[in-house]
């Protein structure tokens, strides 16, 4: 009771900082002191908001970005999880993935864009290509370090209770990758994002990156500023989902 | 012989720890093991259940693997269970529904005194309990052959008297075999039939055995005022004390020499 006031305390104060940092703000664009040209005032970013729901537009994109984005992580978890698995367990496949998946890491991968739009086209495919390199290289690494970290002592317990191979990947390999994966799954969801605004940035007829680009071609701060502040709400949400299903699948850890 | 063990060699990489171990539990028998930590006492239980394979020698059973308990020197449970399917876990692995496994398994928590932490998970037990629970699982399946790796080490006094006295009552209950490690010469000499010791590592093996011929069942403070505990208890004392002394690198560590830097 006492934590979940302090909580809300804590809320409250959060928001009357942010209150007053845009307040601020907007009193020095009034006052004239900054080029309303580069930097715009929070009305004027809230109106450009309103105006992109206004026309009704912006669903397209979203549902682009979203789609993307998604597509991306969902297959990017899937395809990690899976080669870490098999790379954990069999030597050879670890030979060959290891070092392809460490150069991969160490380079900033959306730089792979412009390929995968010549291999691919402007269309969804190549931003679900980035959102999907992006994660999967995060959740292979999470996975492979995972099962070969996982704890010896509960291997030989659940060995001497009589467990085989499947006991042991039921009860001790996936509850303890689970545990690592949800541990990044928060960054997963930020690189998704990432790769699907930045994909259509390169080259795309729509979604959010798209708007990016076009705001940015014209010069267009408020425009700008009001897509980024729309990434970082959905973003936002998606973390709170994430969130929520990391303190589900954790109870254990966390009651 | 239920469990024989001889010429036992165990190694890890090309350092032999346990060498030419020789050591048979017949049925119905109490037997502890003792010596220095490090000689390789967890190492002897791995090989029995067959964690670990013996680079020579061998380890024969009278029973199936599958009636051997080991309770290990840690109290490691799956972290993501509860303490009541921890317990069921074993009995789900040998084909035990979903239900009847948690059943029994609630009726072994009741009896290591747990019966209202079974929704609890591991790390809101505290040690002790964790322990218990882990009892809970081993006897759970009922061994015939139950192997203890410091099973209350670090227990405080009392919880350890009364512990040991249930695991006493279980022992007899279910008519185990049991071999014991422990770093506590009373109390292996007053739950024992006999006392074996193992000598300092590397290449540990048997350096005495003592017959503890008190009648069992035992009252675990009675036993304390039989003459032939106090003289055993001794007598292991001294050897024990033997074995620790033995090793030559037993040195004062040299103080600094070199100047400290301001
Ligand atoms: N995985 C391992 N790799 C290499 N050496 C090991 C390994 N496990 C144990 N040892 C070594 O083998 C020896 C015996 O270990 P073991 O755990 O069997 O000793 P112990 O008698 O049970 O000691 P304690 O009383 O402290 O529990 C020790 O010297 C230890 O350093
Ligand atoms: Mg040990």
């Amino acid at each position: 009771m006492k934590q979940k006031q302090a909580m809300f305390w804590l809320q409250v104060r959060r928001a009357t900082a942010l209150a007053v940092v845009l307040l601020l703000w907007e009193g020095i664009s009034a006052l004239g002191w900054v080029d309303p040209f580069y930097a715009p005032p929070p009305s004027a970013i809230g109106g450009a908001i309103a105006e992109l729901f206004a026309d009704g537009e912006i669903y397209g994109h979203l549902e682009a970005t979203f789609g993307a984005a998604l597509l991306g992580l969902f297959l990017g978890l899937i395809g990690g999880a899976l080669l870490g698995f098999i790379a954990a367990l069999l030597r050879p496949v670890a030979e060959l993935l290891e070092p392809v998946m460490a150069m991969l890491n160490a380079i900033p991968r959306v730089i792979l864009a412009p390929l995968f739009i010549i291999w691919l086209g402007i269309g969804i495919a190549s931003k679900v290509a980035l959102s999907f390199i992006l994660v999967v290289v995060l959740t292979f690494f999470a996975v492979y370090n995972g099962i070969r970290d996982v704890d010896t002592r509960l291997v030989e317990r659940v060995k001497t209770l009589g467990g085989g191979s499947w006991t042991l990947l039921r009860e001790v390999y996936v509850p303890s990758v689970v545990a690592w994966v949800m541990g990044s799954l928060k960054v997963a969801v930020g690189f998704a994002f990432t790769g699907a605004v930045v994909g259509e940035f390169v080259a795309s007829s729509r979604g959010l990156g798209y708007l990016l680009a076009f705001a940015q071609s014209t010069y267009n701060a408020a425009l700008t500023f009001a897509l980024i502040v729309l990434v970082l709400v959905f973003v936002m949400i998606l973390f709170g989902l994430a969130g929520a299903l990391e303190r589900y699948l954790l109870r254990w850890k966390y009651r | 012989m239920m469990l024989d063990i001889r010429n036992l060699q165990m190694s890890y990489g090309d350092e032999p720890v346990l060498e030419n171990v020789d050591l048979g539990v017949a049925a119905g028998e109490f037997v502890s093991l003792i010596g220095p930590s490090g000689c390789g006492k967890s190492t002897l239980l791995r090989a029995v259940v067959g964690l670990q394979k013996p680079s020579a020698g061998d380890v024969r059973l009278d029973l199936k693997r599958r009636e051997i308990g080991l309770l290990f020197q840690d109290d490691a449970l799956l972290p993501w269970r509860t303490a009541r399917d921890n317990v069921a876990l074993g009995l789900r692995i040998r084909g035990a529904t979903k239900a009847e496994a948690r059943r029994t398994a609630m009726r072994w928590l009741e009896s290591v005194g747990l019966g209202q932490f079974g929704d609890r998970y591991p790390r809101e037990l505290s040690g002790g309990q964790r322990k218990r629970v882990a009892i809970a699982q081993v006897l759970a399946l009922r061994p015939k052959l139950l192997l203890m790796d410091e099973p209350f080490a670090s227990l405080d006094a009392i919880v350890r008297h009364y512990l040991t006295e249930d695991l006493l009552g279980w022992v007899d209950e279910e008519d185990l075999t049991v071999l014991m490690v422990t770093h506590d010469l009373e109390e292996a000499v007053a739950v024992s039939d006999r006392v074996v010791l193992l000598g300092n590592g590397p290449r540990a093996h048997v350096k005495g055995r003592w017959e503890i011929d008190l009648p069992r069942p035992r009252d675990l403070l009675r036993v304390k005022e039989e003459h032939q505990f106090a003289v055993t208890t001794r007598a292991l004392w001294n050897a024990l004390s033997e074995e620790v002394r033995t090793p030559t690198t037993r040195k004062r560590p040299e103080p600094e020499t070199e100047e400290a830097t301001p």
